[in-house]
């Protein structure tokens, strides 16, 4: 694989994550189960968006994109959860809506219109792929955290002892902001070049 | 080309359009028949966790043909009843035709119009009849419903089952999640005195002297009102088939201990031990 791919690939995922850096498309889930699959339909999403708008991107008439990009998300996301409903049936009665909220997600037009209008399909299908994998691997440390203090449990299994007393602030939505800010915390002393002067 | 020319604008996204809507409806009808296989088996574990055969979480580990087998080997029979309580059609029971009623928030429209189309549920678990029956309403965000459990003749709740469209996870989802309230509605019994308002939810906590009530959830008083209201919606609706089979088996014990059954000293034992049995749960 040549260096420009490479970055490419691996940049979405750490230094330029879509969450941590770039601050988009925030969105979380109480359950780690949950976040694995929200995760991996993002990806897709991002993945497969990324490349139709891509080879698409010399035709597509430059005063309506926006609605043709929206046209490509949403049957990508309805595809993906589709799909779901016929295969995994009960994360998607858990998730819910939330798998319909992909097409709102900020990360996927971000890098479409960031992205995949200017580049290559090879590459945009990449870059797509590694930023819903930046979002998803976010997505899962702060479900992980959820889950275990939430609920003592991880992936439905009981891994703190049963005198642990589940926290109920950890279940509420604000705490996923503060286990975000935390996050993004440890980013920024692991990375200085990212702290603002 | 002029990719901005008007023409050009008009034509590109009627084709992407097309294109996009040809994609999904052949994804849709591709995968419609294993959807409905899905929220059928899921309907059906509902009934068979209310009905006290299996957990939910037990049933999720089967797979949807183990489901639909274990409904089919233990319903006796299902049909549908009228706003009056009779009964005007039958639901197939076998495994590989199972009918459902399972469209609630039409049948609930049909009984706030008075003409609805009520599905009865008749399980037989370790030789005794149970009778489940579906409620549907609204939460605080979406949809909520369940399935209640009554004994033979429709006296007691022996279980229950609840769930949600989009509560609030850890608030109203609860009715779901946890199992200690549905657990609450085993052995209360549903107030055939007062067909308005059959049976409470309360804030605050139930009077103990009160069959009809359980306690409600802290921190879910919108979903709780939701859930008490569908539940006397429902039971309303179903009154007329309730009282006739909690009616029915009230003048048969009354016949059978009064009358000729009970010639033979092995019968007539059997019904005091019938009654010394209600009498001690009562």
């Amino acid at each position: 694989m040549n260096e420009d791919l490479k970055k490419t690939l691996l940049n979405p995922i750490f230094k330029g994550n879509p969450i941590t850096v770039l601050v988009l498309g925030i969105c979380s889930t109480v359950q780690l189960k949950g976040a694995l699959v929200m995760a991996l339909s993002v990806i897709i999403v991002t993945g497969l968006s990324s490349f139709v708008v891509s080879l698409l991107r010399n035709s597509i008439p430059n005063r309506v994109r926006i609605i043709v990009q929206l046209v490509v998300v949403a049957m990508m996301v309805i595809l993906v959860d589709q799909v779901l409903r016929a295969y995994a049936y009960s994360i998607d009665k858990q998730l819910s809506v939330y798998i319909g909220l992909i097409i709102t997600n900020c990360i996927v037009m971000g890098r479409i219109e960031a992205f995949a209008l200017g580049n290559k399909p090879i590459p945009s299908l990449l870059d797509g792929l590694a930023n819903g994998a930046g979002y998803g691997m976010i997505l899962v440390i702060v479900a992980f955290f959820r889950e275990l203090l939430g609920s003592g449990t991880l992936l439905g299994f009981r891994v703190l002892p049963a005198s642990y007393v589940p926290n109920n602030l950890v279940i509420l939505p604000p705490m996923a902001l503060i286990i975000l800010g935390c996050i993004v915390w440890v980013q920024r002393s692991i990375q200085k070049d990212l702290q603002e002067k | 080309m002029n990719t901005n020319s008007n023409v050009y604008t008009v034509v590109y996204t009627t084709i992407i359009v097309v294109i996009a809507a040809a994609i999904l409806a052949i994804a849709a009808m591709a995968l419609k028949p294993k959807q409905d296989a899905n929220i059928k088996a899921e309907t059906i574990s509902q009934m068979l966790t209310a009905a006290g055969f299996s957990s939910k979480e037990d049933l999720a580990k089967l797979g949807n043909d183990q489901i639909l087998k274990m409904y089919s080997d233990n319903i006796k029979t299902a049909f549908l009843i009228d706003a009056q309580g009779n009964k005007t059609g039958e639901l197939e029971t076998a495994v590989n035709d199972i009918e459902l009623q399972d469209n609630l928030k039409v049948e609930n429209k049909n009984i706030a119009a008075g003409d609805p189309s009520l599905p009865v549920y008749v399980f037989v678990k370790d030789g005794a009849e149970i009778n489940v029956i579906p409620v549907y309403g609204a939460g605080l965000w979406g949809p909520i419903w369940g399935y209640i459990a009554f004994d033979a003749d429709c006296a007691k709740i022996v279980g229950a089952y609840f769930d949600h469209e989009s509560e609030t996870p850890g608030l109203g989802a609860k009715i779901k999640d946890e199992a200690w309230f549905r657990e609450q509605f085993q052995g209360k019994s549903v107030n055939y005195g007062n067909p308005e308002r059959s049976f409470r939810i309360v804030k605050g906590g139930a009077p103990k002297d009160d069959n009809a009530a359980v306690d409600a959830i802290t921190g879910a008083t919108m979903t709780c009102n939701g859930l008490d209201a569908a539940l006397n919606t429902w039971f309303r609706a179903y009154m007329p088939f309730l009282q006739k089979k909690a009616g029915a088996a009230a003048t048969e014990v009354d016949d059978c201990c009064g009358g000729d059954c009970c010639s033979g000293d092995g019968e007539c034992s059997d019904c005091n031990h019938e009654h010394n049995h209600n009498h001690q749960e009562g």
